[in-house]
């Protein structure tokens, strides 16, 4: 077992630029869209024979076990290299729920499975009527014998199409009196009578997007983690890293570089308001990397991160948006057309990265509930 | 050079701060503009004893040598109590071009001791205005023209002024007192001055001359840009936190205007923007120390200024706006930082001016 953690951060970083250059597929590098599994199948496999599908979680349940200077690093590296997250889904949120909230014969069962892929999650989260208001979901789960019985409705459910599995926040209790209580974390087979998934088709017209609907679907008792009831606390303790990993500069920075060379094919830059323009988009996303920085940095000193990291992705994805929506600028007559442009040696999908931008400030909690956590935990606002 | 360490930085912070609030903080800064808009010499002692203004200067000619960063420290502070001491002028332009020309020079202990503030003088109204343009000679000892945009030159003991000479640049010294010095002053939205000076013959004592005296000039402007945008930083922080205050206390409708939701939204806003200044613009001063290039250094220096200035504009106009009408009061401070932020985003080029510059730098580092 190599330890990474004893690896200076150079050595680690180096290691792991090597791998995916040498061996992610050119075709595959910044895929515009969430790939179905069967299209990263044969990376996944590479990925793990090489031990190397949970990064974050320990060695002992098969991850890499690093700690969050590393991690931070080969997320870094990952996307800088434009490579796909794959079907992260149980490595980045069901994994690690298990492994901290789980029983030892939940561990033994599903952890190898997620990190072989041999079952495929999606996360049930959002409902038509909760969605910034997650803590108003309604899909009820009620003890039948020795299975819960599920009736109600999901949306949003990204890939639940291309899932064997879905992770869900239920209401066990509709009785509570506070509504974030009374609500558990179940998992549950799709594929039963009682499951059924329809895609969502979005402005880019991608179907990444599915609404899942329960209709008396069953799903074993001993598949709820952790306390019945406990639900709630169990996947917000989850969330503190990816708030970091929401906020990171690679989105911007990516897009940032194609602006470049789009607008300098197109002569775009001879315009000193477009140069005026890009410039603030340039420095917008230089600054936020040195914010980034300092939240990096506080990680890597083994603190962890208060509610202030939450401007991060504030900022990011909004300057993501401008920069999408200079691409569509600086296509000028070409701003609506579908499909890759080229210019030169260059092809650069303005509409597909400009829709891209879109959803950013609306999921991962949407720009305006940050700005209601920043206002009350960090400036201590009133109300 | 290396960037100062982390630790020397935070002790600094806490001693130029205490510093600054035991002599009264903000509210001195304003009884000093109600008197007649010029210093206090005390606190110009106090500074120097604490080796404010010595800060970049090398251990080696009497000062802390402790790099950009720890300068950026400093400024912060400043901006934080709006002092109007030239600290910056100092540390980043007279001092700044000494240090680089002639660091044996008595001035430079005269000017680390505080015993002496000097304004320069390098700029010149007219298409242009960079130093290779300058009309301003210098010949037989005297100098003869005019310079713009004088920052400090109400209470200095002199200008450095940079000129043509016979051969080439040369950077001068004339006392304020000299005979045929005009000095125009111009108020300021501050309470400061800026000064129009012209020369008719005026005696000077020629410090430096050559193109090192343009190279120096360049660097110098670099460090004080910089250093003015971490003023602005600092100035920046300390009104955002007024007005939170502010909408925290400020009750309408029977409640704290803070518990609105589209206050709060701007209030964050406004949070956000000063943090991401705080950080680029401390990232640019250790980025600058450790670089050597005059053109990546200039480059960087544009990068905070931009930064800066964009956020206090933002961060100053929209805290008049969350005071209501108080803000537009003389008596409520935040007019102060308000005035404060108007002079040193004009002063050594605004946003708008430095993200052009930036961009050029870039074009070129990207062609060659």
């Amino acid at each position: 077992m190599i330890d990474w953690n004893a690896m200076t951060d150079a050595e680690f970083r180096k290691k792991i630029r090597q791998f995916f250059e040498a061996e992610y597929p050119e075709e595959l590098r910044h895929l515009p869209h969430r790939p179905k599994f069967a299209e990263i199948e044969q990376w996944h496999t590479k990925l793990h024979t090489k031990g190397w599908v949970a990064p974050a979680w320990p060695t002992e349940c098969g991850g890499m076990g690093l700690n969050a200077a590393k991690l931070l690093i080969f997320y870094e590296e990952q996307q800088r290299w434009g490579v796909n997250r794959g079907r992260d889904m149980g490595v980045q949120m069901v994994g690690p729920l298990i492994i901290k909230f789980g029983t030892q014969k939940q561990k033994d069962y599903w952890l190898p499975r997620i990190l072989s892929c041999e079952d495929i999650w999606c996360q049930g989260y959002s409902e038509p009527g909760a969605g910034s208001d997650l803590a108003n979901l309604r899909t009820r789960a009620d003890v039948d014998g020795d299975h819960f019985v599920i009736n109600g409705q999901k949306i949003w459910t990204t890939m639940a199409h291309d899932a064997t599995h879905i992770f869900m926040l239920v209401r066990t209790d509709p009785d509570a009196p506070k509504k974030q209580q009374g609500i558990s974390f179940l998992l549950a087979p799709m594929d039963q009578p009682g499951v059924e998934v329809r895609t969502i088709t979005t402005l880019s017209g991608e179907t990444e997007f599915c609404e899942v609907f329960f209709d008396n679907a069953r799903t074993p008792q001993e598949n709820l983690v952790g306390e019945l009831n406990k639900g709630w606390t169990m996947a917000k303790a989850l969330l503190s890293f990816e708030r970091i990993f929401i906020g990171s500069p690679s989105l911007a920075q990516n897009a940032l570089g194609q602006l470049e060379s789009f607008a300098r094919g197109r002569g775009a830059f001879d315009d000193p308001v477009f140069r005026d323009r890009f410039a603030q988009a340039a420095l917008d996303v230089e600054d936020h990397a040195a914010l980034y920085a300092r939240f990096a940095d506080q990680l890597k000193r083994g603190e962890t991160l208060g509610a202030d990291v939450s401007m991060l992705k504030i900022w990011v994805t909004e300057c993501f948006q401008r920069i999408t929506e200079l691409m569509i600028e600086a296509a000028g007559p070409d701003g609506g057309t579908i499909g890759p442009l080229q210019v030169g040696n260059v092809n650069v999908d303005a509409l597909a990265s400009f829709y891209k931008a879109r959803p950013t400030t609306i999921y991962g909690g949407s720009n305006e509930i940050q700005r209601n956590i920043l206002s009350k935990a960090v400036l201590g606002l009133p109300g | 050079m290396l960037s100062s360490d982390q630790e020397d930085l935070r002790l600094l912070r806490e001693s130029a701060r205490t510093l600054f609030e035991r002599a009264g903080g903000s509210g001195r800064s304003r009884r000093l503009r109600d008197a007649d808009g010029g210093w206090d010499a005390d606190m110009i002692r106090e500074l120097a004893e604490a080796g404010v203004f010595g800060v970049t200067v090398p251990e080696e000619n009497g000062g802390l040598g402790m790099g950009l960063a720890a300068g950026g420290v400093i400024a912060e502070e400043v901006g934080r109590v709006i002092a109007p001491e030239p600290v910056v002028v100092t540390v980043g332009l007279s001092l700044g071009l000494l240090r680089r020309l002639c660091p044996d020079h008595a001035k430079m202990e005269q000017l680390t001791s505080g015993e002496i503030s000097l304004a320069v003088a390098w700029q010149e109204r007219g298409p242009g205005g960079a130093p290779a343009d300058a009309t301003c000679r210098y010949a037989d000892g005297k100098l003869t023209g005019g310079k713009a945009w004088v920052i400090g030159a109400a209470g200095s003991h002199g200008f450095l002024v940079v000129a043509k000479g016979d051969n080439g640049p040369v950077l001068v010294l004339a006392e304020a007192t000299a005979d045929g010095l005009a000095i125009d002053k111009r108020a300021q939205a501050d309470g400061s001055s800026m000064g129009e000076l012209s020369f008719s013959g005026t005696p000077a004592e020629q410090m430096a001359e050559g193109p090192t005296v343009q190279d120096a000039l360049a660097e110098a402007i670099s460090d004080a840009t910089a250093l003015a945008a971490a003023e602005l930083v600092g100035l920046s922080d300390r009104a955002f936190e007024i007005t939170l205050d502010y909408i925290k206390t400020r009750e309408q409708f029977d409640k704290p205007i803070g518990s609105f939701q589209v206050i709060q939204h701007r209030a964050v806003d406004l949070h956000v923007m000063r943090e991401v200044a705080q950080a680029g613009v401390r990232e640019v001063l250790t980025q600058m120390d450790c670089e050597t290039d005059p053109k990546i250094r200039a480059r960087l220096a544009s990068r905070a200024k931009a930064r800066a200035v964009t956020a206090a504009k933002k961060i100053t106009r929209d805290a008049i706006q969350l005071h209501g009408a108080v803000g537009y009061t003389d008596e409520f401070d935040i007019g102060l930082y308000l005035n404060r932020a108007l002079v040193l985003s004009a002063w050594l080029g605004d946003d708008a001016y430095h993200r052009r510059i930036w961009f050029d730098a870039r074009e070129e580092e990207g062609a060659a």
